[in-house]
Formats: structure tokens, sequence, C-alpha cells
């Protein structure tokens, strides 16, 4: 944090030095308390990649950069603090209105795609019948419930999803274990070879029924053709750069095959069980302090790096823009946690650029007039920032991803885990980070450009494992050809998705998606098909409506 | 990601990349590349690639048409053919529908 030291002081806005001289006291009292708190939230939560969360909600702007840790913030950020300091509250309350604006905005952003989800997946089960019935089956369920005895289809149904889950962790397990030995490289092949899988197996396989259910003729040569182009260029946008639209489009796609996979190859009354188990799985792995997905949150935070993008829906630009500044340089995130590391103001540079150019005078002119060095610093904080926010995201997906994986026969398991990985919400704790950090710039250097940026970056991502296993719980739904149900499991979980991002809101950091959502659509579901629809049916047969 | 953000050189790199790669019998490639670099080519504010990003959009667009003409032909004289050709056809075919003549 020298950069803000010397931004603030050196800088011409006045108002920082005019508020030191009478916030000198009141600097050297934050000064103390930040660490102070942090020592506190360590003891809360038990870990240090809570306390940047938590401290940006409960401390005033100053003391969020302390918490990230680094030595030097400590001191610069106090002298930035006293700068702003009357304003502080005041900016704190407009940040936490745009935060619910913009938390609105994209609530309603990730309702178009796990509605599409849902959508495709629903509709798939109700034309194509291929995808109704359960022939055959995963290895992983090695019980297929064909007594018709509910007590042993009920042994049959814990049992497998007992076996799934374990796979399941175990499969988070060694991701994990991978990720903290740094093994990119098998993480990365293993992505790629579940990708590669999903798109040219499975959409295969989903071609011919398709084509066999509406009855349409087609050659080889066209359907090797399509596939090919479909494959690649969905290989493409996974993994390496396309448009943001095709890219959503093919998660979207990705997850609802995958969803269609597990609704055809599970028994069941499995597949109900795992739902349920997968939910709690979803809690333990996010929330308990030694929960294997906080880890690896954790563990890129430390890092700063994001984490594998095929792996999460991401509803604005976010993590390209992520992508776009590390892929010129290196594979390896470079931004690293050390503020002063000439790597990092390299990359930053990159990265400015792409993110300034909508403006482009504003960003030059302003750090042209205070020295390249002030420029340089002030790209460093924001890539820090934006750096710090984004590895949240993306890190709880890869559990799940692995946990799904569980689910499939041994070819599948490998394809599998990487989609199903990215699962839970990352909220943008990047958002509120680089929120309040833009407004501290804003009012001590120039205002507009960082403010900018900060919205652009706000964005919410949905781990692609939430999709699944919501497209999963509505196909099953709606594959017993009943739509009330499958209307009230599609309701249910969308008010389970909001109330998870209301959560988002108050606590900032990451979250399990599926636990509200998967309850709430479970007690639809049966209380729809065992209450309401017998009851509508009767009201109906004596014509009430009538 | 989004194209308007990134550095004039990438794009022209990004462009460049998504001609060559559609010319390993990807056509959707060449069509993804003249949605997603069509503004940059041919409505922004005129810069030193642009002429470079114009000139491989309408190469990928015109290989583009060629494919879709050349599909098209083929499954309409395919289809049409199928079951004069007999059993090459049938070999040849992926899904042969049901229930018409």
């Amino acid at each position: 944090m020298d950069a803000h030291v010397s931004a603030s002081t050196s800088s011409p806005a006045t108002v920082a030095v005019a508020g030191e001289d009478e916030n000198l006291s009141g600097e050297a009292e934050r000064l103390e308390r930040p660490p102070r708190r942090q020592k506190q939230q360590r003891n809360n939560y038990g870990s240090n990649a809570d306390s940047p969360d938590g401290a940006v909600l409960t401390v005033p702007s100053v003391v969020i950069r302390d918490s990230t840790a680094r030595p030097s913030r400590l001191s610069g950020g106090g002298v930035g603090g006293g700068g702003d300091g009357a304003p502080g509250p005041s900016q704190q309350e407009i940040e936490e209105e745009q935060g619910l604006k913009y938390g609105a905005q994209h609530v309603i952003k990730l309702f178009v795609p796990v509605s599409l989800c849902m959508l495709v997946v629903v509709a798939t089960i109700n034309s194509i019948s291929f995808y109704n019935s359960t022939d055959v089956y995963l290895l992983y369920t090695p019980f297929h419930e064909l007594s018709p005895e509910p007590s042993v289809k009920l042994w049959n149904a814990l049992a497998n999803s007992l076996i799934l889950m374990s796979v399941v962790v175990l499969m988070t397990i060694l991701l994990i274990v991978l990720y903290k030995k740094r093994c990119y490289r098998v993480i990365h092949g293993w992505l790629i070879l579940s990708s590669f899988m999903l798109l040219f197996i499975f959409t295969y396989l989903y071609l011919e029924e398709l084509l066999r259910a509406y009855n349409i003729p087609m050659d080889y040569p066209t359907a090797v053709l399509i596939m090919w182009n479909f494959g690649v260029a969905g290989m493409m946008a996974i993994h390496w750069q396309a448009p943001l639209r095709l890219q959503q489009g093919y998660l979207i796609f990705v997850a609802a095959l995958m969803a269609l996979v597990f609704i055809k190859y599970l028994p069941e009354w499995t597949a109900w069980a795992v739902l349920a188990a997968i939910s709690i799985w979803d809690l333990i792995a996010v929330l308990s302090p030694r929960g294997p997905l906080r880890i690896l949150v954790e563990t890129a935070q430390e890092r700063n790096e994001q984490i594998f993008p095929a792996l999460i829906y991401s509803s604005t630009v976010l993590y390209t823009y992520m992508g776009t500044h590390y892929t010129p340089e290196q594979p390896l995130p470079t931004t690293t946690s050390s503020p002063s590391s000439s790597n990092s103001t390299t990359t930053t540079r990159a990265t400015q650029n792409s993110l300034a150019s909508p403006d482009p005078g504003a960003g030059a002119s302003s750090s042209s007039r205070s020295g390249n060095s002030r420029h340089g610093q002030r790209q460093q904080e924001n890539n820090q920032a934006a750096a710090e926010g984004m590895p949240l995201v993306s890190f709880k997906n890869n559990l799940h991803g692995n946990a799904e994986a569980a689910g499939f026969t041994q070819e599948w398991s490998a394809n599998l885990s990487d989609r199903v990985a990215r699962r839970q919400i990352e909220v943008q704790t990047t958002q509120s980070g680089n929120g309040r950090r833009s407004n501290e710039y804003r009012t001590v250097t120039t205002p507009n450009q960082p403010q900018m940026e900060a919205q652009e970056e706000r964005g919410i991502k949905l781990g692609l494992g939430d999709f699944i296993f919501y497209s999963v719980l509505v196909g099953k739904a709606s594959s017993y050809g009943d739509w009330t149900t499958t209307i009230a499991c599609f309701v249910a979980i969308l008010i389970g998705l909001c109330l998870t991002l209301l959560l988002l809101a108050i606590w900032r950091k990451a979250l399990p998606a599926l636990p509200i959502s998967i309850t709430f659509g479970l007690i639809f579901c049966f209380a729809t098909s065992a209450v309401v629809k017998p009851f509508m049916e009767k009201l109906s047969a004596k014509q009430v409506f009538i | 990601m989004d194209i308007s953000k990134a550095p004039n050189p990438r794009k022209l790199q990004l462009c460049r990349t998504y001609l060559m790669t559609g010319f390993a019998f990807l056509p959707f490639v060449w069509a993804i590349n003249v949605c997603w670099f069509f503004d940059e080519a041919f409505r922004k504010p005129p810069y030193p690639e642009q002429s470079q990003i114009k000139r491989y959009v309408i190469y990928s667009a015109i290989g583009t048409l060629l494919w879709l003409i050349a599909l098209t032909t083929w499954i309409i004289i395919f289809q049409t053919n199928r079951a004069d050709w007999g059993a090459t056809a049938d070999y040849m075919s992926f899904i042969i529908p049901l229930g018409s003549p």
C-alpha cells in the first residue's frame, strides 16, 4: 500500500491534506484498530479467508486494505483513511445501496440462465423418451431398486447415495490435494477431458436421440461435421476465449446435458436421495471451517488466482477480464499477493488498458499528470483488488465438480467432475472490495474511472454444479408428467436462489447455493404431488372451477 | 470476453486465430468470428488494425457462406436421392426417418 500513501499525499486532492490534520488522532486510533478487529474475526471464523469479507462489512473503508494482511497496507491505508475520514460512513451507505441495486439486477441475470437450463432439461425430458427411462446404471449405483417393496427401495437408495457421496468426497479431496500441490496441469487436463467427453460423446448421444424423436433424417457426413463444429467451438469457448454469450450458452448446455445424464442413469429413489445428500454435503463443504470447498477458496484467495473458468457461470464479463489479463503474460496468475512485485505492475498495466479502453482519455491523462509511478501504483491497486475478488468466486465450484463426478461410471466421472465442480455462488467479495477501494480512490484521486471499473466488475457467479442439480430436480419432477409439480419445483428453486442471493448480500462471502433451493424444491415437489395435485383433481372433477 | 475492451493488437490476433482455426472444417468458428468482430470491423471509429480485421471478417463471412451453400446442397441431394442410391446411402445415414416413404 505504499501506492496508496503516495497517491493520497502527493496527489492534488486537497481533501486528503485537510483531513489529515484534523483527523490525526482519529487516524492513530484506526491504525491500531484494524489489526485487533482482524484478529477477532479470525477467531470467529477460524480462517483468514473470511476476514477480508468480514472486514469489508464492519470496518470503515480504510481498514479493508489492512485486512488483506499486507504489512505495508497498515500505514498506507491509515493515511488514506484520514483523507476520506468524514465522507467514509456516507460512502459506505451509498455502497450498500448500490450493492442492493446491483444485487437485484444480478438476481435477474442469474434467473435467466438457471431458467434456461431447466427449460432445456424439461423440454428434453418431455419430448425425448430416451431420457425418461433408466435401463443402464452407473457404476456407482450398484443397487438398482428393482424390488417393488418400498423398504428395499429405500435401503437401496440410501446405499447408492452413500456410495455416490463418498466418491464425491474422495474426488473433492483429490482435487484439493492437486490444487494445494499446484498440479494445475493435471487439473486442467482433467477439466478438458471431461468437457471434451460432454461436448462430443454426450452431445452425440443427445443429437441422435433428438433427431430420432423428431424423425429428422441425417447422413453421417453432416452429423460428423455438426459434431466437430459444435465440439471444437465449445472447447474454444469454455477453455479459451470466445464471446461471453457463446460461453454462457455452452456452459448452460453442458450443465443441462449433465443433468440429463443424471436423470437418465440414476434409479428413481436414488436420484432424490442424492439430491438431498449433495445439498447437505454442499453445506458442509462450504461452511464448515475445514470444509474442502472452503479450503479451496481460501487457497485460491491466498494465491490470488482465478480458478478453472470452465466450471463457473458468470453473469458478467468479470472473469473474462481476468482471463485476458493473465493470458498474454503467463498461464499462472502473475499478480501475486505481494503488493510491490514488478510482475504485478506489468500485468496490471495490461489489464488496465483493457479496462480503461472505454474512456481512453481519462485514465491516461489523469495518471500522466501526477506521474507514471502513481499511475502504475494505482493500476496495481486495481489489479490486486480485482484479483482478490476473483478467486473467491471460482473456487467453490471445483469441489462439487468432483463430487458429481462420483455419480458416473469411471469414464464419465473424469468428465463430470469438471463441469460439476463449479457450484457455489460466488459472490462478489470482489465487488464489495473493489467498490470500496474504488471509492477511496475516487475521493483521493480521479473521480470517475475507478468507479466505472467497479461497476463493470460486479457480477455473481454460480457454479455449474448448482445448475446441474437444480435441473435434475426439476427434470425429475417433470418426468412424472405432471406440470403442476414441475412448476412448483421451478418456483421453489428460484425462491431458494433468491434467498441465497439475499444471504450473500448480507454476509458477503461465498455461500452454498444448493441447500436452500434443493430443500425448498424437494418439499414443494412432494407436497405438490401428494397434496396439491389430488386436491386440484378433486376440485376439477367436482367442477369447482366452473 | 468483451471484445470491445480488449487492446487492439489482441483483437487482431484473436480474429486471425479464429480465421485460421476455421480452415479445419470449422465453418461455425468462422460464423462466430463474423458475429464477434462485425462491430469492430465496420462500426468502430478507424484504428490501425481495423483494416486487417475487416479483411479477416470478410474472409470468414465468405467461408461461412460457402460452407452453408455446400452443406445445404449436399443435404438436399442426399436426401432426395437416398432411396435411389440404395445400400450405400443407407449405410451413410445417421438417422433414417421412420414411417416416411
